[in-house]
């Protein structure tokens, strides 16, 4: 159980006239209809024998907590809002209660904790710690080893020894890259596994696109990037792939993160020299119009609203690692987050419109193939309505004289047209919704925002504060503002000129980016730890608050969140120190594992490496790339994978094209991000919900995934391309096949036992590149495969 | 390697390494095993109708005579403080009679009209609540509230939600398995069984009622059984010598159970799911026999055979929007009544005399109901627009006191005015009835913890036997 250290303290300083309440008007009550299981016995942990222990509750939290007697466990369980009713069996006389609730509500409430520890150390800005000393110094590669072996020394523990090198690239590669090395790559680490040949490695692996590619992914999921509008008509967003494409350059550039946070927030009323183009910093304003929209909404006011609660929210989800959006129908119920403050931080976005910006294409986006591809798409748009306007006229022929060809070819009993007639219809009909559909997604727009200002309306929209947050129960109005449990004052922000927009997100953006801002650093190098690791410092990585985790190592955290800033907010700089800090190049297994997984069973303590799983983008990227079907991508519009023809025709907004194959070989991250169809691969592997910001995939072992892995398109057509160049490489020889398909798959020669294992399966098959296929199958989907030691 | 193997045989369990990671085995890792309930369950399995697009009461299990009277004038919207479909109830209104008969039937006396002639003659299994309140007259909206309590898209489902709280029985099969109408799936699609912020293990299976029930179920074509089975050994051979050298890692003794579980689903799925394998007499019960009632028929007959099979949750979908009769309602609703009566009075029928109906909870219900007006200048094509105000469900089976009706709407059938329940006293309902408290069945999600019901529901106690 977490302790509240701050709720008790405070509750204790209001003890003495709440105590007294309690002994006179509770207690004789309480002892008479409660005390026979809630007295010494504390039956569920509780007994309400005296003042404290009924603060502190049972195991369903505090029973009383004064002034507020709704939210007291023991009016609920009276009332049997909570069950099982109390006294079990039984009812207390309405009156009683009424009584009881009436003087848990009377007491002084408790005032409002800002006092405990956490909250002192997550409200002012990190400054760097000392580094620990150590008694062993060998292990220590650079400051993170120091923290880590500090704690584990303290509790007689001792780090796990270093990975096989085999091991320790697949780990590095699949965490960079998102793919494995290749046999050769494995084979000259295996030769030379010394520390600069790893450095080299890293750098390596730094520098490559392909890091850019799986990274953007992490933030694309805290972005809840969709490439649609979801709800019932889940539109198409034609031009949130230049958001997407955007994130990829970032971490590629390795754009420091504070330009990087200013530009999504602010990229329209900023001007940093660090940070991209005009046109860029409108593209990345994306983040902010990421979320679900009701695009056939019918009341337009209460979407906005959404709107506004959604980005206001997810911003201090996501930069902040603050829950504040909980503070929207009253005040934050664990954190000092007064409602008043979740509506002045929507104040900030009081001016902000949904806007489609022109932005014209960049450089790098190849603006002359998007120009070419707009003009050959409007091309077939004519050629395509031409098409069809013929074969309606053609139709309708041979319909009586006012006959509707629409109806006629929806009704199939309708026999003037025959099968043929409708099929050449439907073909025609789809080529010009698949041509018309495309057109959007190579017009240089920004799926972006801007601000509404003076003169084009009277004055900057007002902001109140909503009771319950209901539309209609406006309180009082308030100004843009920072959140007080950071600042420690409840002024209003200094809003900057920005010449034609309000200026309000540029204040915003620049007081999250800051440096002494005391969240931001931490938040973010968390995150990045959390990637490299399985688990971040803080395992709840979008909630900092008191109801989220408490921190393994906060020192350490501090001393990454300061590194980080003072190298100038770089990624790369951040990920290198972390993946060449021992800890990182721990092996899974401990030899003193029974002990420790006693002591510390979750391995908060970091005794060993974490095992990691490859996650759904990573499995399906994989297969591609191991069978050489892979294409490489400078990214532009998703491509649109295959699926079942009866779901592709079973929307009623839209319907789904599956594009070439050679578009579908893309990494997963360039795939249509399309709210209302999922990949298969992703569905059943945890992917990204797209429905809000995901801070941390979840990791299930579900049977689908056995019937997807073994079964699906994507393995055997992997598993017969694979077979196919193995045979082109090796010749028909089998125990060449095997040993090539080990080393393609799993980074290793098989054992003799193995080989002769899988030889078996040769028996079996009708043709022996068959038999290699499904060996490739049963590769893919290995333990050894999808976990990472 | 060897060697650590020996000192784990020899001095920790007494047992292989195989047999440790077993008992290392955290709740986590076998989501999907029963669990306790928090009270004494009354029904074990729960079939869920949803009739996508909103059913109108008056014109099905709650008449309004008064509408006979009362035809082709004006509605007085006045009153209302209408904060959806603000556009339609602008403009000028008319009301607009029943066009079908109403006729009591069975001990209890029930109202039903002539759309539903079959479930007429299950009454008496049935209890009837005509006071539902929906909180949003936005379809897609509505659809998510029904499901998962909110209106927005990302919370998990009450399938999910009543999986998470009781795992199900029969590990051979999914616990939660969605029959959707592939003419028009859902708004959102999977997300409308979705886990939401709960373990992917807790989500739906959806499974079709044409052509293969479960995809990639079967081995691609041409890996004949034997070759499976060789695939299967060495798969499994190779993944335990795997955990040989890593029995610490309790999540790869997960997954080889996982495997495990979907070869034994790849035999009992197709089975279970066969029912043309079933006797004639009961097909045509369910009217396989008929175009018309064949796919909402053959999705209650799988769902039928799915919960004797000790599935927990099954959740049967009509066409997104089927319901949804804005104009056209004599066509409309008696087409959609037309492919769902037969099939539903079959399956408590056939529940009943297999002595399944006590432990099946089956409910029935759309997002909404419908108001007994409709726009003026559609008076020729005679419908009726949504309406969050009133809304008649209906449950059937465990727990369920049958032949009782609760609640009532006004004369006109527009608004709940006795006993009003929310949706969240449904999912409250079925909870308890399914040995589950909708205030203790809480998940930690984004800074709280999160319920089905929210600040909770009150389960409809009238309905309780």
């Amino acid at each position: 159980m977490r302790i509240h250290a701050g709720w008790l303290l405070a509750a204790s300083l209001a003890a003495a006239p709440n105590e007294s309440v309690f002994e006179q008007k509770l207690a004789p009550v309480l002892a008479a209809h409660c005390g026979s299981c809630h007295g010494a016995s504390a039956s569920g942990g509780l007994s309400l024998a005296d003042w404290k222990s009924a603060l502190e509750g049972g195991k369903h939290g505090p029973a009383i907590v004064p002034g507020n007697a709704k939210a007291s466990a023991i009016v609920r369980y009276l009332r049997g809002e909570s069950q099982p009713k109390m006294p079990l069996g039984g009812s207390l006389p309405e009156e009683t209660i009424a009584a009881i609730a009436a003087a848990i509500d009377a007491m002084e409430p408790a005032p409002r904790a800002v006092t405990d520890n956490h909250a002192a150390w997550l409200y002012k800005a990190p400054s760097r710690p000392a580094v620990p000393a150590t008694n062993d110094k060998k292990w220590i590669a650079n400051p993170i080893d120091a923290f880590v072996l500090s704690k584990l020394e303290a509790k007689g523990m001792r780090p796990a020894p270093p990975a096989a090198p085999r091991a320790l690239l697949r780990r590095v590669y699949f965490d960079l890259a998102g793919l494995p090395p290749s046999p050769d790559q494995i084979a000259a680490f295996e030769r030379d596994p010394s520390p600069a040949a790893y450095e080299k490695v890293v750098d390596d692996l730094l520098a490559d696109s392909r890091y850019g590619e799986r990274w953007a992914r992490h933030w694309l999921d805290l972005a809840r990037f969709a490439e649609s509008d979801g709800f019932a008509i889940d539109g198409e967003r034609p031009n949130a792939w230049r958001y997407r494409d955007y994130v990829i350059r970032a971490f590629n550039a390795d754009k420091p993160y504070d330009v990087f946070v200013k530009e999504q927030i602010a990229g329209d009323e900023i001007d940093d020299k660090r940070g991209g183009a005009k046109d860029e910093k409108l593209v990345a304003l994306g983040f902010l119009r990421m979320a679900t929209w009701e695009a056939d909404a019918n009341f337009k006011t209460q979407l906005r609203q959404d709107f506004l609660n959604e980005v206001a929210g997810t911003t201090s989800q996501v930069f902040l690692g603050l829950t504040a959006g909980c503070a929207r129908c009253h005040d934050h119920k664990y954190d000092p987050i007064p409602q008043r403050d979740f509506y002045r931080l929507q104040a900030f976005f009081a001016a902000t419109r949904v806007d489609d910006r022109p932005a014209p294409f960049l450089p790098v986006e190849d603006p002359k193939t998007m120009r070419r591809l707009l003009r050959e798409t409007e091309d077939e748009i004519d050629a395509a309505n031409e098409a069809l306007e013929q074969i309606e006229k053609r139709l309708k022929e041979k319909l009586p004289a006012k006959g509707d060809l629409q109806r006629a070819l929806r009704d199939k009993k309708n026999t003037t047209l025959g099968e043929e007639d409708r099929k050449a219809h439907e073909l025609a009909r789809n080529r010009q919704r698949r041509a018309t559909d495309a057109l959007g997604r190579y017009r240089p727009v920004a799926y972006a925002v801007s601000d509404v200002t003076p003169p084009h309306v009277p004055s900057l929209p007002a902001t109140y504060v909503l009771k319950g947050g209901e539309l209609s129960a406006r309180g009082e109005s308030v100004e843009p503002g920072f959140l007080s449990c950071v600042t420690s004052k409840s002024e209003d922000a200094k809003i900057p000129f920005a010449g034609g927009s309000s200026g309000r997100r540029r204040a915003l953006a620049e007081w999250i980016a800051s440096p002494s801002n005391p969240l931001t650093s931490r938040v973010m190098a968390n995150r990045v730890w959390q990637h490299h690791f399985g688990e971040g410092i803080v395992r709840t990585p979008s909630d900092f608050g008191r109801n989220g985790d408490r921190p393994s190592h906060p020192e350490l955290l501090d001393w990454l969140a300061v590194e980080f800033v003072e190298k100038g907010w770089s990624l790369k700089k951040l990920h290198k120190t972390m993946l060449l800090s021992n800890a990182y190049r721990q092996s899974t297994a401990s030899p003193d594992w029974k002990r420790y997984n006693e002591a510390d069973p979750a391995n908060l303590l970091l005794w060993r490496m974490n095992w990691l799983r490859l996650e759904s983008e990573s499995i399906r990227d994989t297969l591609l790339l191991l069978s050489g079907q892979l294409q490489p991508s400078h990214g532009g519009p998703g491509a649109f994978f295959a699926i079942g023809q009866d779901v592709a025709d079973g929307f009623e907004f839209f319907k789904w094209f599956a594009s070439g194959e050679k578009e579908q070989a893309r990494r997963t991250v360039y795939m249509f991000q399309r709210r209302s169809v999922t990949m298969p691969m992703m569905e059943v592997f945890d992917g990204a919900n797209m429905s809000e910001s995901c801070s941390r995939r979840n990791v299930t072992t579900v049977a689908p995934q056995a019937f997807t892995l073994l079964n699906g398109t994507a393995t055997t057509e992997a598993a017969s391309k694979l077979a196919a160049r193995i045979v082109e490489a090796v010749g028909p020889d089998r125990d060449k096949q095997i040993r090539r398909a080990f080393e393609i798959a799993l980074g290793r020669v098989p054992s003799e036992n193995e080989s002769g294992r899988a030889a078996a399966l040769y028996a079996k098959a009708a043709r022996p590149e068959d038999a290699l296929a499904r060996l490739n199958a049963v590769l893919f989907n290995l333990n050894e495969f999808l976990y990472l030691e | 390697m060897q060697h650590r193997r020996d000192f784990l045989y020899n001095t920790l369990l007494g047992a292989g390494p195989i047999a440790l990671a077993h008992a290392l085995q955290a709740a986590g890792n076998a989501p999907l095993a029963p669990r306790e309930p928090h009270h004494r369950p009354k029904a074990k399995s729960c079939i869920f109708l949803t009739m996508l697009g909103g059913v109108s009461q008056m014109d099905t299990f709650d008449p309004k005579p008064a509408l006979d009277k009362f035809d082709n004038t004006v509605m007085d919207w006045s009153k209302e403080r209408a904060t959806d479909q603000v556009s339609l109830f602008a403009k000028p209104r008319l009301i607009l009679r029943s066009p079908w008969k109403f006729a009591r039937h069975g001990q209890c006396g029930m109202d039903v009209s002539e759309l539903f002639p079959n479930l007429a003659g299950c009454v008496d299994d049935m209890a009837f609540v005509k006071s539902i309140q929906a909180e949003n007259g936005n379809h897609p909206a509505a659809v998510f509230l029904m499901n998962t309590g909110t209106v927005i898209p990302g919370s998990p489902s009450v399938g999910a939600w009543t999986t998470f709280g009781l795992g199900t029985p029969n590990q051979n099969l999914p616990g939660f398995v969605v029959l959707p109408d592939f003419r028009a799936l859902p708004f959102s699609g999977s997300q409308q069984w979705g886990a939401g912020y709960l373990p992917a293990s807790y989500q739906g299976t959806m499974l079709r009622w044409k052509g293969e029930p479960i995809r990639d179920l079967k081995p691609p074509a041409g890996i004949g059984p034997e070759q499976q089975t060789a695939e299967r050994e060495l798969l499994r051979s190779m993944n335990e010598d795997h955990l040989g050298r890593h029995f610490t890692n309790p999540d790869l003794q997960g997954r080889i159970d996982a495997y495990e579980l979907a070869y034994r689903m790849q035999t009992e799925a197709p089975g279970t799911l066969d029912v043309d394998g079933e006797p004639e007499s009961v097909r045509s019960m369910y009217g396989l026999d008929n175009e018309v009632t064949e796919s909402f028929g053959r999705r209650c007959l799988m769902a039928r055979r799915l919960v004797e099979k000790g599935v927990r949750f099954v959740q049967l979908y009509t066409p997104s929007q089927s319901w949804d009769s804005h104009t056209e309602l004599l066509t409309r609703h008696k087409k959609n009544a037309e492919e769902v009566d037969k099939p539903i009075a079959a399956l408590i029928a056939d529940l009943k005399r297999r002595g399944l109906l006590d432990s099946t909870l089956i409910v029935w219900m759309g997002e909404f109901g419908r108001t007994p007006d409709n726009l003026a200048d559609q008076r020729d094509k005679a419908g009726r627009d949504h309406n969050t105000r009133a809304m008649t469900i209906f449950f059937a089976g465990g727990g369920v006191k049958p032949g009782v009706t609760v609640g009532r709407t006004d004369d006109l059938g527009f608004k709940a005015v006795e006993n009003i329940y929310r949706i969240r006293d449904v999912h409250a309902t079925i909870l308890r009835l399914m040995g589950l408290s909708d205030m203790r069945l809480t998940y930690y999600h984004a800074g709280r913890n999160r319920r089905l019901t929210d600040l909770g529901g009150n389960p409809i106690q009238e309905i309780v036997a």
